[in-house]
């Protein structure tokens, strides 16, 4: 079921209804939030529920026995379980062809004339969100950095929380499960700045990424032609920003939801397009992944522990799994390359030639960044790497003859749009929009609210599924 | 944060704009209206899992979605059709979906439009690809887009603000925006398209008087065609041998079950015609699938009370005569005997 949808407004109104009503105590306030969550993700496809099911029992069962288990052999086999079971359904379903398809160009390499049939297998919605939560659980348990769950009802409700169950933010296990344990009640103000949120994150979603972005950037990316230097980049604006928008979109819708119900969810965005370089850019993008990438695979590579060689390695094979975590694709590996690339030379930088941020040279660096991470984009969203190149070399002005495809107005939109998202992200960088919100006259809020609503009226998408989805 | 005095404020603010938007639309003469998008044509396609052999199942382009009247259908023949056709569509696909994927026995009335039906068999031809994206969804389709879609339908019937016709008549924001043109930077060859018509839940589709009415929005609608005419003349000549191969094979297994297929060329006029004669001529095409596929076959220009059919655009029938045709076209029909298992009163 998707936010931007009609069945969510109604799903969502009887959930709420449900769950403020006097019909349940809090543990069949609980059952009822996970037979919610089955529903939502089931009415998409219902017997990929049973994945859900399967990892949520192997996971329970696993933390059941890490909780007691004092043999380190045995420890490590129950972690294997899980680990085996969580990726092997990520790689049968998501990576299969992928793998089926390198193996294939390999072996032909050496003449064999193998032909692989692709099996289509359908991708289910957000496992790479809930297998990596569930796993953070499971290893958190062998690592005894966290307390096993009281009740399988927790659990279960921890790993399929409807609001973040199919794009996440990831939530760790010691911040949900927790929030579980004693009856959670939205006050009136908690329940009021999550239908802001709520709003926030629909206009993101619907009125900037579908209505005033997607159809620039399918234009310039879905074109077969080699570009002009100026189409070229306005697609890949474009698409930083549909991105942002759609992907912050649904954290935010996500985070208010759970709010309504008087859970807290963490950010998983802080204006990324305002870093001031790369590691701070992964500290404000995606917040929820880079920490569990950081936690589950950089540190165990070796981190910075082990001397500069190990330190890079590790940043780069982090990277390199985190593009490949976005979908099984090389152009996902190289995005992820050309990031670790940019942590690398950021901190060879740091270390060699060192200089002080700032409020004169924080803007052009943030530029430079901003400028950087829109080269990685034509990465992640062009389908084919000729595709990719063929942009890359028009962003370089390496094509002074390539195609118009996009109107005067469709650069101007871009630009604007995307100025504006620039500034806004610099200027609200060490701030945020509850913040913000609490300095400015509540009719000057309520203005601002009733005219993103109005505008998700009149957008009144179709129902585009959020680009995260897929991954 | 006075968050109650905020909320109260913005939901009166949003009921407010949203109502005024609303009555803005209706005053500029815009009209409550259905999208005829692949959702709808899936409702009529469940139909088609549980229709009996009396029943009668409608393909073919747009010409068949306006020519064909499923009110006076119903009153000469007491069954109401289910409507499968699609715009800008050859029948093929849709034929194919409903003979290799069901087990209806009825009858199948396929709408000839000469430059559609010959035009291709390939995937990724927009008349191809257009009406196998229908079959598709509806075999994919979750119970969320169902749903979504059921709910939909009372809101779209009832505010205008919701309509989701594109391009000149668009009043969706994406629309809006893309209505926004300055410079010539890059320049859309093809003429601006008027929405001509009207589609109901059961897919019944009437044309909006104001093609009658008003000769500058008919002619709008006739630049259309010819523009595509002239990519037609362009781009690859008919596939006449590839479709009718499919199409007779699919039609072999369709009557070896039982099944009737009957073929209608719906009118067209004015120099639509005059195009079509030129680059799809009868002889070569439709008769040569008559004489093929031996099935009952109807072309209005055999009858002198459908030959002199003008339509307002060149393509299509007007509400009033459209309702004349199909009065006609299936007193023709009963009379040839081709429709059978009529239900009386």
């Amino acid at each position: 079921m998707l936010f931007n949808s009609l069945s969510f407004v109604v799903f969502l109104v009887i959930v709420l209804g449900l769950y403020y009503s006097k019909i349940f105590n809090w543990t069949g306030k609980k059952r009822m939030l996970l037979f919610a969550s089955y529903i939502f993700y089931g009415i998409w496809n219902p017997p990929l529920v049973i994945l859900l099911w399967i990892s949520t029992i192997v996971d329970w069962i696993t933390g059941k026995k890490l909780a007691t288990e004092e043999n380190k052999r045995k420890r490590v086999l129950w972690l294997l379980l899980s680990m085996v079971v969580n990726l092997g359904f990520l790689t049968f379903f998501k990576y299969r062809d992928f793998l089926l398809d390198n193996f294939t160009t390999v072996v032909n390499t050496y003449g064999y004339g193998y032909q692989s049939a692709p099996m289509d297998i359908i991708l289910p919605m957000g496992i790479s969100f809930y297998t990596f939560q569930t796993m953070s659980y499971t290893i958190d348990m062998y690592l005894k950095r966290t307390e096993r769950a009281k009740t399988f009802l927790d659990f279960a409700l921890y790993v399929t929380f409807f609001p973040q169950l199919v794009a996440g933010p990831i939530v760790r296990a010691q911040d949900l499960i927790s929030q579980f344990y004693e009856e959670k009640k939205a006050t009136v103000n908690q329940f009021i700045w999550g239908l802001f949120l709520l709003t926030l994150g629909l206009f993101q979603k619907v009125v900037m990424a579908d209505t005033m972005l997607s159809a620039t950037v399918e234009k310039v990316f879905g074109s077969d032609k080699i570009l002009n230097f100026w189409d070229a980049w306005m697609g890949t604006l474009a698409f930083s920003g549909q991105i942002f928008f759609d992907f912050a979109g649904y954290s935010t819708c996500a985070i208010g939801i759970a709010l309504m119900l008087g859970i807290i969810l963490p950010d998983n965005f802080k204006y990324p397009y305002g870093s001031l370089g790369f590691s701070d850019l992964w500290k404000r993008w995606h917040i929820t992944l880079s920490s569990w990438l950081r936690d589950y695979l950089y540190i165990p590579l070796g981190g910075n522990r082990y001397g500069v060689v190990r330190m890079y390695s590790a940043l780069m094979i982090t990277m390199l799994l985190g593009g490949l975590w976005h979908g099984a694709a090389w152009t996902f590996i190289v995005w992820g390359g050309l990031h670790g690339t940019y942590l690398i030379l950021e901190r060879l930088q740091r270390q060699y030639i060192p200089f002080k941020i700032t409020a004169w040279n924080g803007m052009f660096l943030a530029f430079t960044t901003f400028t950087c991470v829109n080269i990685t984009w034509v990465f992640f969203r062009a389908k084919e790497f000729k595709t990719a190149w063929n942009m890359i070399t028009s962003m370089f002005y390496l094509n002074p003859d390539g195609e118009k495809v996009l109107a005067s107005f469709d650069i101007l939109k871009v630009g604007v749009i995307i100025g504006i998202l620039f500034l806004c992200h610099w200027f609200m960088r060490n701030t945020s929009v509850e913040a913000v919100s609490k300095k400015i006259p509540p009719i000057a809020l309520a203005v601002v609210w009733a005219l993103m609503f109005f505008l998700v009226a009149i957008a009144q998408g179709s129902g585009e599924q959020f680009i995260y989805f897929q991954f | 944060m006075q968050l109650k005095q905020t909320l109260i404020i913005a939901l009166l603010l949003s009921i407010i704009s949203i109502t005024a938007w609303e009555f803005f639309w209706r005053s500029e003469g815009v009209i409550t209206s259905l999208d005829d998008n692949e959702a709808l044509w899936a409702m009529q396609r469940s139909r088609v899992e549980t229709a009996t052999s009396t029943e009668v199942l409608l393909m073919g382009s747009s010409r068949v979605l306006f020519d064909i009247q499923l009110n006076e259908w119903e009153a000469e023949t007491g069954n109401r059709p289910i409507q499968l056709a699609s715009v800008g569509s050859s029948p093929l696909p849709i034929f194919h979906d409903v003979v290799n994927n069901t087990e209806f026995n009825g009858t199948i009335l396929v709408g000839v439009t000469p430059g559609l039906f010959f035009s291709t068999t390939l995937p990724k031809a927009q008349p191809w690809q257009w009406p196998q994206s229908k079959v598709d969804y509806y075999k994919k389709r979750t119970y969320a887009q169902i749903s979504n879609h059921i709910l939909s339908l009372p809101l779209q019937e009832n505010l205008a603000f919701l309509s989701d016709d594109q391009g000149v008549d668009g009043i969706k924001l994406k629309e809006l925006i893309g209505k926004i043109n300055t410079g010539n930077r890059v320049v859309d060859p093809m003429p601006p398209f008027h929405e001509f018509g009207k589609i109901a839940i059961d897919r019944n589709t009437v044309m909006k008087q104001i093609t009658v009415t008003d000769t500058a929005y008919a002619n709008s609608v006739i630049k259309v065609w010819q523009f595509f005419m002239k990519g037609a003349a362009s781009g690859p000549p008919p596939d006449k041998a590839g479709t009718m191969a499919f199409f007779l094979k699919d039609l072999k297994k369709f009557e070896a079950r039982g099944g009737r297929v009957i073929l209608v060329r719906c009118p067209s006029s004015g120099s639509l015609r005059a195009g079509e004669n030129m680059g799809v001529p009868r002889v070569k095409f439709w008769d040569d699938l008559v004489n093929e596929a031996k099935v009952k076959s109807y072309h209005f220009e055999d009858y002198n009370q459908l030959k002199d059919l003008i339509c307002p655009e060149e393509s299509h029938l007007s509400a009033k005569d459209a309702k004349y045709f199909t009065k006609e076209l299936v007193k023709i029909m009963k009379a040839d005997g081709a429709l059978t298992n009529l239900k009386t009163n």
